[in-house]
């Protein structure tokens, strides 16, 4: 019984903790460089990552490659280390297209999480959706907050660097998924971890070339 | 000559044409050619070679250059390792397969995956040759001046889901595999090329554990 109140205790502190995250931040006005610009951006490069994708225990490991095909169309391919396709994903505008995928990964919700994972870093029509702006307490870091009705993104950009360093994507303001994108050289990070808070999902994207 | 026969020659020997890849002509003792292969092979107890491996993304008009180290060693011995732009390595010892990946060992038991059964098959039976025997390809041999091109066809359904052609480059000279080419459906495709190729070195066995 005991254990059971402090338990209760514990659960609710630690949801009124996440449902409160967002309240100290200070509203600031929106300027147009408040809008968070793509990772990727408009250059039609491509991007090599050594990537790691742990779900559930189980892990993939491989190659993931990213190239802008036209604006906003981007594609997407997984392949083992040893060359083997994976996964082969394309989104255009709002449009997402599954050219391949093996029998192994062909699982809706997983399919369905890495997606919409890689859409967040992507950004396809971001502007197309409200946006308000905030500065945290310690005025460290410009925070954007994208409405996308079901659920919420938070930018966070480094005052003085100017990077984007975090993503926070929440569901009535209760983390659901956090980007940490950090080791910048020219303005790109060389590490991207995407950490689920509901799942047991983790994904590692490790820059090798651009 | 009717319509039918007409159409009968023309696709048999459109087949047959687009069956020779350019530069090749069919070998025409593939016997002796199996042979010799399979004489030449027993004479190898290890190999140590660099290698060099591209994957072609039509879509996207790209390739993925990696390059690294491969040591083999009779039986069963395998260590395939990535240096460039990444480190990863996987090494076979018989019946067990460890992967080295961001400093992370982890051990597999060959025989209790299929997917590593397959890898560890097609690993070595590419080194050794004997995928010319593997029931589960249809070889078709070819040759030019310097090489002998030998393509595999999957028949398995599965294989053939993810795998449309396996092509072997192998030297006359000394019939080493120099090259291999993995051809999907889509035509998207993996070439592995072999370079500084030493045989019969002296290779200790402590090669194929990793820790």
């Amino acid at each position: 019984m005991k254990n059971l109140l402090l338990n209760s205790f514990i659960v609710i502190l630690l949801s009124s903790c996440s449902l409160g995250q967002y309240g100290k931040l200070k509203k600031t006005a929106s300027t147009p460089e408040s809008i968070p610009h793509s990772i990727f951006g408009e250059n039609f490069n491509s991007f090599l990552f050594k990537t790691n994708i742990r779900v559930y225990g189980k892990e993939y490991s491989g190659l993931l490659v990213t190239k802008q095909m036209e604006a906003n169309d981007y594609r997407v391919i997984f392949t083992t280390e040893l060359g083997m396709k994976l996964f082969d994903f394309q989104f255009k505008d709002t449009l997402f297209t599954l050219h391949y995928c093996v029998p192994q990964f062909n699982r809706a919700a997983l399919l369905n999480t890495i997606q919409k994972d890689i859409e967040v870093l992507l950004m396809n029509n971001i502007k197309t959706h409200p946006s308000s702006s905030y500065i945290d307490s310690k005025q460290t870091q410009n925070i954007t907050k994208i409405d996308f009705g079901k659920y919420q993104n938070y930018y966070f950009k480094n005052v003085q660097s100017k990077e984007l360093v975090k993503i926070e994507q929440a569901k009535k303001s209760r983390k659901k998924t956090t980007f940490i994108l950090s080791n910048y050289t020219d303005g790109f990070p060389n590490y991207i971890l995407i950490k689920h808070h509901d799942i047991k999902l983790k994904i590692e994207l490790n820059l090798l070339k651009k | 000559m009717n319509k039918f026969t007409t159409l009968f020659f023309s696709l048999l020997f459109s087949s047959i044409f687009a069956q020779v890849p350019v530069g090749y002509k069919s070998v025409k003792e593939t016997e002796s050619f199996k042979q010799k292969m399979e004489e030449q092979s027993k004479l190898i107890n290890t190999i140590e070679s660099d290698f060099t491996q591209e994957k072609y993304l039509s879509v996207m008009s790209e390739k993925i250059i990696t390059k690294g180290h491969f040591l083999f060693k009779k039986v069963n011995m395998l260590r395939w390792e990535y240096t460039e732009p990444l480190k990863y390595l996987i090494a076979i010892n018989k019946d067990k397969m460890f992967i080295k990946d961001n400093g992370k060992v982890s051990k597999y038991d060959i025989n209790s995956n299929k997917m590593f059964k397959s890898i560890n098959e097609m690993m070595m039976s590419t080194v050794n040759g004997t995928l010319l025997n593997n029931k589960d390809y249809q070889p078709n041999y070819f040759e030019n001046d310097k090489l002998y091109l030998i393509e595999l066809t999957p028949l398995q359904k599965g294989a053939k889901d993810f795998l449309k052609v396996i092509q072997l480059y192998v030297q006359k000279t000394d019939y080493a595999v120099v090259k291999v080419k993995m051809i999907e459906p889509g035509d998207d495709y993996t070439t592995i090329e072999f370079t500084n190729r030493k045989t019969n070195q002296t290779i200790g066995d402590e090669k194929f554990i990793v820790k």
